[in-house]
Parts: C-alpha cells; sequence; structure tokens
C-alpha cells in the first residue's frame, strides 16, 4: 500500500514537472531569443562558420540565438514529434519538398512583402518556397547533380545522351570489369534525380495549373529509356560494390557537389572531374538544397525573418552555403565569390542555372517514393517497357491527387 | 502506477483514437472512423505497398525465426560441450548482440558487397558464384534472415541456461540405457528444453514481425539517402513502411491504424502458439 502511495505521488510530482516545463518561462528574456533548428554540422568548420554567424548576429541585434543541431535522418522525425506536441522552433530548416505541404495546412508563416528582395535570389531556388505563387521561406542554400568522370576513362566528358551511351559501352567493352556509369536505382534517391534527366530532353513532370501529368509524354519515357539503355555496359553486380565509382570500377556517375569533397578526402588518388549533365535537347538539371521558413505557431516573425535575411544576405550567404555543402542562393554572393569554388564545383553551377524546382504538391516525396521510384525500377529491371511502367505511375498518381488530365 | 498510466497505457490509447483520425502531426486531427482501416486493406491507390509489407514481413518471419532459434540452440550446445574457454566463446558469440545497429549495417552492407564482400569470397571457395545479395529481390529476405541469426546471442544465452537446467542424472540415465548422441538430442534434450523453445518462439515471432533498425540501416547505407525499402520494396517490412507513412508522408492516423492491426495480428499468432505448441517439458 505504501508503495503504491509513493507511486502515485512520484507520478503526480511529474505530472507537475512536466506541466512546468511547458508552462512560459521569463517573458522578457522570450522576446529577444530565437531558436533555430538546422542539421548536424557536415565538419566542424562548418560549425565554426555557423556559431561566427550567430554570435555576430546577436551583437548586432542585442538578443539571443539558440540553435538546435539535429541529424539531417532525424530532423523530419523531431521536428514532426516538436509540431505534434506544440513546441516547435520559431524559425528552422525544411526540406523543399515539405514546403508546400506545410504553407498550405498554415504552419509556417507567409514571408512578409519586403522581407528581402527576390531579385536577389536565383529564381528555382527562390520557387522551391513559392506554394500558389506565395512566398514562404527562403533558400539558405541550393545545390544539383553533375556527372563526376574518372579521367582514366573518360578523356572528355559527354555532353549529349548518345555521346553517353557510346562511351559507356566503350569503357565496358575495352574492359568487361569495369562498368560504363553508375546508373541510378528505382529508389527514392533515383526518383529524385530523374526529373532533371526528363528535363534534359525538354519535358517536366506534372503541371500544378492545368492538374496534367506529363511524366509519362515523350520525354519522361526517353530519360527513362536513357537509363534502361545504359544498363547493359553498366552491370548492377559491378555498381551495386560500395563506392563502385570511387574504386575505379566505374567510369562515370551522377552526384552532387558533396562527393567532390568526400572524394578528394578518402580517394586523393582517383583522378576525377565534373561535367554538367549530358541532354537531348537542351542542358537541364534538378535542384536540391535547404530552405528556411518561419514557423506559425514560433515568437518573434519579425525577428526570424531578420534572421533568414541575414543568412541569405549577400555578405553570409557564400560562407554559410559552402559550410552546409552547397552554392549560394544569393545572385551577387554566388557572382562575387564565384571564383572560391575552385574548377570541379564549376559544373554544379553551370546546373544551378538550368536547374528546376521539384512540383510543388503536398504529396510529391509520397508519389516520388511509392510510385515513380517503383516504376523506374520495373523498367530497369526489364519487367516491363518504359512506356509501360510510365503510363502506369502516371494513372497511379492520377488516381491519389484525383487529376483527370 | 503512474509509470504505466503515464507511459504506457496513455501513448496506446492516443494511438489507438489517432487511427481513427486523419491526422498528419500538424493540423487538428480529423475523425474518419474506421475508413483508415478499410483504406489500408483495400485501397492499392493510397497504399499501393501494404500488401507487399505485410508479404515481406511474414516470409522475414518464416526464415529468421527458425534460422535464429536453430543457430541460438546449436551455438548453446557447443558452448555447453566446453569446458575450457567457454567464457571467450560466450563473449564472441554475445558480441553482436550489444553492437550497435547502424554498426550492424555497415559491417553486413561490406560482408555482402558483390565485389569486395566476404560472403561471396566464401562461397567462392565451393564454386558457387557471387551473387548481389541486397540488391536482387528475391535475396534479401534471406540475406537480412540470416544476418537476424547472427545476432542470436540472447536467444543462445537462454538456451544455454535451459541445458544447464536439464539434471545430469536424465542424461546419465539415457547413456546407461544405451542412447546414441543423437537419440540423446532429440528424445532428452530437446523435450526437457521445450519450455525455452516456446518461450523463444513467442518473443521471436513477435520481434521478427516488428523488425526494423535493421532494415533501415541497411537500406539507407548511411548515405542520407531516402529509404524505400530496397530493390522492388523487397526489404519493406511492416514497421518500415508504419515509420515511412507516420514520418516521411504525414499520414500519422494511418500509421497509428497500421500499429492497430500489427498489435491485433500479434496477439492472434501468440494466442495460437499457446494454443497449438507445446510447451510443457516431457
Amino acid at each position: 500500500m505504501i508503495r503504491r502511495v509513493t507511486g502515485t505521488a512520484a507520478g503526480v510530482a511529474l505530472l507537475i514537472g512536466l506541466a512546468a516545463c511547458g508552462g512560459g518561462s521569463d517573458k522578457a528574456a522570450e522576446a529577444k531569443t530565437l531558436t533555430y533548428w538546422m542539421f548536424q554540422d557536415r565538419t566542424p568548420q562548418a560549425g565554426e562558420v555557423v556559431e561566427k554567424l550567430r554570435t555576430d548576429f546577436e551583437k548586432a541585434n542585442g538578443v539571443t540565438v539558440k540553435i538546435v543541431k539535429i541529424p539531417k535522418d532525424d530532423y523530419n522525425t523531431k521536428l514532426g514529434s516538436a509540431i505534434a506536441s506544440g513546441s516547435v522552433p520559431d524559425v528552422g530548416i525544411l526540406d523543399q519538398p515539405l514546403v508546400s505541404r506545410y504553407a498550405l495546412d498554415g504552419t509556417i508563416k507567409e514571408m512578409p512583402a519586403g522581407t528581402v528582395d527576390e531579385k536577389a535570389y536565383y529564381e528555382g531556388a527562390l520557387n522551391t518556397n513559392r506554394v500558389n505563387d506565395k512566398l514562404y521561406g527562403l533558400p539558405v542554400d541550393h545545390t544539383a547533380v553533375a556527372l563526376f568522370y574518372n579521367k582514366k576513362f573518360v578523356p572528355a566528358p559527354p555532353k549529349t545522351w548518345d555521346e553517353l551511351k557510346q562511351m559507356t559501352a566503350k569503357i565496358h567493352q575495352d574492359d568487361p570489369k569495369t562498368a560504363g556509369m553508375v546508373v541510378p536505382k528505382g529508389d527514392g534517391y533515383g526518383a529524385w534525380m530523374w526529373p532533371g534527366i526528363v528535363a534534359g530532353a525538354g519535358g517536366s513532370l506534372v503541371d500544378e495549373k492545368d492538374k496534367k501529368i506529363l511524366f509519362d509524354q515523350q520525354p519522361g519515357v526517353d530519360a527513362l529509356q536513357l537509363w534502361v539503355d545504359l544498363l547493359p555496359s553498366s552491370p548492377r553486380a559491378i555498381t551495386d560494390s560500395d563506392k563502385a565509382f570511387e574504386n575505379g570500377l566505374a567510369g562515370m556517375m551522377i552526384s552532387g557537389p558533396w562527393d567532390v569533397a568526400n572524394i578528394k578526402d578518402q580517394f586523393p588518388d582517383l583522378q576525377f572531374g565534373t561535367a554538367p549533365l549530358p541532354y537531348k535537347t537542351q542542358p537541364a538539371g534538378n535542384i536540391g538544397g535547404e530552405n528556411a521558413v518561419v514557423f506559425t505557431k514560433g515568437k518573434n516573425a519579425d525577428l526570424a525573418w531578420k534572421w533568414l535575411a541575414y543568412l541569405t544576405n549577400s555578405d553570409n550567404n557564400t560562407k554559410l552555403s559552402q559550410a552546409l555543402g552547397g552554392f549560394p542562393t544569393n545572385i551577387a554572393a554566388a557572382e562575387r565569390d564565384a571564383a572560391t569554388f575552385g574548377p570541379d564545383q564549376a559544373a554544379f553551377l553551370e546546373q544551378l542555372k538550368v536547374a528546376q524546382a521539384r512540383p510543388a504538391l503536398p504529396q510529391w516525396i509520397q508519389i516520388n517514393d511509392e510510385i515513380i521510384a517503383p516504376a523506374i525500377e520495373s523498367a530497369l529491371s526489364g519487367k516491363v517497357t518504359s512506356q509501360q511502367a510510365l503510363s502506369d505511375a502516371a494513372a497511379k498518381t492520377r488516381a491519389l491527387l484525383g487529376w483527370t488530365g | 502506477m503512474a509509470y504505466f498510466i503515464i507511459f504506457l497505457l496513455y501513448p496506446a490509447l492516443s494511438a489507438l483514437y489517432y487511427s481513427f483520425t486523419d491526422w498528419d502531426l500538424r493540423t487538428d486531427a480529423a475523425w474518419v472512423g474506421l475508413a483508415n482501416y478499410a483504406d489500408l486493406i483495400f485501397d492499392d491507390v493510397k497504399y499501393p505497398h501494404f500488401w507487399k509489407s505485410v508479404q515481406v514481413t511474414l516470409q522475414y518471419t518464416l526464415i529468421a525465426v527458425p534460422l535464429t532459434l536453430g543457430t541460438a540452440l546449436a551455438q548453446a550446445l557447443l558452448l555447453n560441450a566446453i569446458r575450457r574457454g567457454s567464457n571467450v566463446f560466450r563473449l564472441l558469440l554475445f558480441l553482436p548482440v550489444v553492437t550497435a545497429e547502424a554498426a550492424v549495417g555497415a559491417i553486413w552492407r561490406w560482408l555482402y558487397d558483390p565485389q569486395y564482400g566476404l560472403v561471396n569470397s566464401f562461397l567462392g571457395l565451393f564454386g558457387i558464384p557471387g551473387q548481389n545479395w541486397l540488391n536482387t529481390p528475391e535475396l534479401v529476405i534471406p540475406a537480412l534472415a540470416f544476418i537476424a541469426a547472427w545476432q542470436c546471442g540472447i536467444s543462445m544465452i537462454i538456451y544455454l541456461a535451459g541445458l544447464k537446467g536439464i539434471p545430469d542424472s536424465i542424461r546419465e540415465a539415457a547413456i546407461i540405457d544405451g542412447a546414441t548422441p543423437v537419440q540423446r538430442f532429440w528424445r532428452v534434450v530437446f523435450p526437457m528444453l521445450r519450455p525455452t523453445t516456446f518461450y523463444l518462439l513467442v518473443t521471436g515471432v513477435i520481434a521478427a514481425l516488428q523488425v526494423f533498425g535493421l532494415v533501415y540501416v541497411i537500406f539507407s547505407g548511411g548515405g542520407g539517402k531516402s529509404v524505400t525499402g530496397g530493390p522492388e520494396q523487397s526489404g519493406l517490412t511492416y514497421v518500415l513502411h508504419l515509420y515511412l507513412f507516420a514520418f516521411r508522408y504525414d499520414a500519422m492516423g494511418a500509421a497509428c491504424a497500421m500499429s492497430f492491426i500489427l498489435f491485433v495480428f500479434i496477439m492472434i499468432i501468440t494466442a495460437l502458439q499457446f494454443k497449438f505448441v507445446k510447451q510443457e517439458a516431457s
């Protein structure tokens, strides 16, 4: 009996403790404190850059910025739980495809007019924050994928799909133990890169305004067929090996700027170059990167927008985006600091000029993972033709979205 | 009692409530009654891979549980037989259990590597051609089950305790009666271990039906790449599917419904085992 009483008492005490945590603390201090959530630093140097930006901002504005760093893999899980339990940060990073979802259900705030000059940013990056023609955040950094090639096998990078196909065939023919290229897979990551290939054939995935699916039309079919055609000269048994390109087992791969640093660090002997993605009719690419938004339930919205404008202004954006592993979204910053990126990054900068934002549909992640990725996989595995796979995927997407076009 | 209410009953009941709602964690939950359950089971537009995940999980359970129990029992018998150095082997065989899941995933990705993997090199000794284990849909589940069997340390310890509990007099009596080692195992040791086997079977099935961490780390590969469950969803286990809907596709209501379907299924399976599997030592 005594034990039960103590148990209950402890429970009550615990509840009170929990309640106290949730309650408001000193109001005066609160007005000057901003909580910012971001991904964990990639390198110690990146941490220093962020720290410097934070202290400078604090000094200039007489406020406190509390930065919470969360591993990227856990970020959305933590953010979702925080929002559900009402303990949201004031401002934080948000994955590009989540912006439309969060904007449509009112979780994040529309950016007040006049916060920044929209012309100061690259259009593709800014558009990843745009939902129904309204801006809901600012791009902190952006990134794109490009073609990595091993100089041992590829003397000059291919510019067109035909050259790419010839080159992969030749690499594999010269040495059957070497794959021409690491062909992306039908998984979430491959499905993320695929729109850039479709755009290279002059197509796009959906028409949001007219509610039409476009990825099953000719450019989409051609883009998928390109990957199917590359596979025979790029066997999976070779390219599925860990770091096949880095170990010299594959002539080419598609990846992002983060791998430039990784390869130089871990494979200093590999002679590689980067080039814009080969295309069919026009240079194109996809876009990735980090957006930052202001949460509706957070405090100090004015200060939050000020902080975001500060992170993306022409003075700071290059340093910050380099620390994050991407490129500045601020045009003035990018142009002024172009020389600091070095020749290996030039291909990505080229790509960013032609990069296109993903469809701003709240269901896009699910469509990407559950419909487009399996469609790509079924075509790559040879179970159905590219056209069948995409027609089927388009039908499923229409059914999910309730579209007719 | 308070612990029970706050940390077990309250979350379970709220999950049950949310399973009847359409909830994305951010906006207010909207009551939809049984729609989540009906859609999961019948609507393959909204949940194209629900039944695939059920199938993957059942296949995994059917392979992983017997394999784990068999490995654990074999290891326990070996440990029980040796007199010297048994502590060292006990430690070695138990190590896989205490190794962090992320490290286990990284190591096995490397062991299964189609070019450099030790698994293929080992098979090569017997002239068996190398396989692309983690990227061939048919091989994904056996490959995962094998890792589970490798991690059987806890079952092994429990079996070892069971073996130590068999009185020497029974064994000696069998020897005097002229029973061969094989007869002794099947007629004496194994029946005496029946309560242990039953316990491990029930808990093993429950754990296998909920497998998540292993597939998550194996297929994310630490590259920050999105986890869609391996080639052609061949490794999309039920709980991974649930996790994706809860935290990646923002359908917490449906995810809660999935967790209750799993809960009911586990209850049924466990009840069936209690009814039909022999539990008493004989």
